[in-house]
């Protein structure tokens, strides 16, 4: 079977605006949880907080002709693919590279604020590119137009799980032999007030701030941004002498046939072992799990036994983190922010911590490096996303070869 | 009974399609097996009802009764006609 390794990887996030600007920030334990700024914050009635992509000028990334066809959602996505492009090397302009991008949502800053036009001010036009805008797989052919890439391009869309299942896309056609590589990740610009309000809705947006797997969590704090990463086979990246990250090695897809809600350990755990037998690792291999790890009552605790039940006593060996209270929870994009921490911990042998941590929950009792980064040693990590729908993705890493 | 909390249990009732009789001050929304998205939707139905909006301190599905639940519509409304 073909190894798979990641040799590019770029980001945007309320943490910076590339890779390294993020990483740095997740060692030193930073959060991008600020005000919120995109909307008013007198229309929410929860605290105004967000992990907000701030001080981005996107014309320094993009030219200006194509600035009008491109909601932040696909702008963030271009940022972070050129920077992974770009830094790998590669050869992508042609018939052998996939792009498939994890999209949660969809252009909702477009959506909402042409919505708001035609119902609330009543305008007679429509804007006619607002379709181009708006459209889920707009980031995917975004990409693929800028770079030539003429291979497999989409978008998948299984909400929180998004990024995962894009990467488990882009592995699995490599693994075909459908493409030879891939640029793959996720990205999200979801901080409007229609959103916000439907999330608050629910009662899952937290009035304070994100604290994951802590006694008195109280819920998420939503974030945005991009994450994307060049795959290319072990044998291609070793003949091009480019600089491997890390090596995926696993994948792992599960649903939960429950609820569309509330998460279940079952379908958390099956996903969770599928990636481990995908990579061919032991569950005593796994030095770190980078978390779903939400801030929910519901998903930490859940998510806690998922890993109990996989991990029998190796649980408590286990490094555990979420970053989520750094970058904030960026729903399509989560998984692939997160990968970043997880290629860190690998290259690097630091753990990213556990922000706003308050002390133990009976019901979440591991080890999620609360407060401080440790350095450590990592062979292999795993990154978990679990979705609103039952969805569940979990890909699996080894330091690189 | 109060009006209030007649109306808080009629919408519980309605939502968990169960007897009102089987409703006591004491049980959660859980014990009458109103849970997840369920018991979102009891306290939704509950703010349309009353105009009020309840906070999420409010709302513990777990651990607060519906007699908890029957104050803070209560505290809600009285909030509303202070002001």
């Amino acid at each position: 079977m073909r190894r798979i390794v990641i040799t590019g990887m770029g980001a945007i996030c309320a943490l910076g605006h590339d890779a390294p600007a993020t990483w740095q920030a997740m060692v030193e334990g930073r959060s991008g949880i600020d005000t919120i700024h995109h909307v008013d914050a007198t229309l929410l009635r929860n605290n105004p907080v967000a992990a907000e992509v701030t001080h981005f000028d996107a014309s320094k990334y993009i030219e200006e002709a194509r600035l009008p066809f491109l909601d932040p959602m696909s702008q963030y996505a271009l940022v972070a693919a050129n920077e992974a492009i770009t830094q790998s090397g590669l050869d992508v302009r042609n018939g052998r590279t996939a792009v498939v991008t994890g999209v949660g949502v969809g252009g909702e800053e477009t959506r909402e604020g042409l919505y708001k036009k035609l119902y609330a001010e009543k305008a007679g036009r429509f804007h006619p590119l607002g379709i181009v805008r708006i459209m889920s797989n707009a980031p995917a052919s975004q990409i693929s137009m800028a770079h030539g890439i003429t291979g497999p391009t989409f978008t998948v869309a299984s909400a929180c799980a998004s990024s995962n299942h894009a990467i488990a896309q882009a592995v699995l056609m490599m693994r075909a032999g459908i493409v030879d590589a891939a640029v793959v990740g996720g990205t999200e610009a979801c901080l409007t007030l229609g959103l916000l309000r439907a999330w608050e809705a629910m009662r899952v947006l937290s009035p304070d701030t994100c604290r994951p797997f802590s006694v008195n969590r109280r819920g998420i704090v939503l974030g945005e941004g991009s994450a994307l990463f060049v795959l290319e086979t072990l044998e291609s990246a070793q003949a091009r002498g480019a600089i491997i990250f890390a090596e995926l090695v696993g994948v792992g897809m599960s649903a939960d046939a429950g609820d569309i809600a509330a998460p279940s350990e079952i379908g958390a755990a099956a996903a969770i072992s599928a990636a481990l037998q995908d990579a061919n690792m032991q569950p005593t291999e796994v030095d770190y799990i980078n978390a779903h790890g939400t801030g929910t009552a519901a998903n930490d605790c859940t998510e806690t036994r998922a890993i109990h039940r996989v991990f029998g006593e190796h649980a408590h060996k286990l490094a555990i983190s979420s970053t989520k209270p750094m970058h904030g929870h960026a729903l399509g994009a989560a998984g692939a922010l997160e990968l970043i921490a997880v290629i860190g911990a690998l290259r690097h042998g630091i753990v990213p911590p556990t922000l706003n941590y308050l002390g133990p929950d009976p019901a979440c009792d591991l080890d999620y490096v609360p407060l401080e980064a440790r350095r450590m040693t990592v062979h292999a990590a795993i990154s978990n996303s679990f979705a609103f729908g039952g969805l569940n993705a979990v890909v699996a890493l080894r330091r690189a070869p | 009974m109060s009006n209030v909390q007649q109306e808080i249990f009629e919408i519980i009732a309605k939502q968990a399609k169960i007897d009102i009789a089987t409703i006591k001050a004491d049980s959660t929304l859980k014990d009458l097996g109103v849970a997840s998205l369920d018991a979102i939707e009891v306290i939704f139905d509950i703010e349309e009802h009353f105009n009020i909006n309840l906070p999420n301190e409010d709302t513990d599905f777990e651990a607060g009764t519906v007699g908890h639940l029957v104050e803070a519509v209560q505290r809600q409304i009285a909030q509303k006609a202070n002001s």
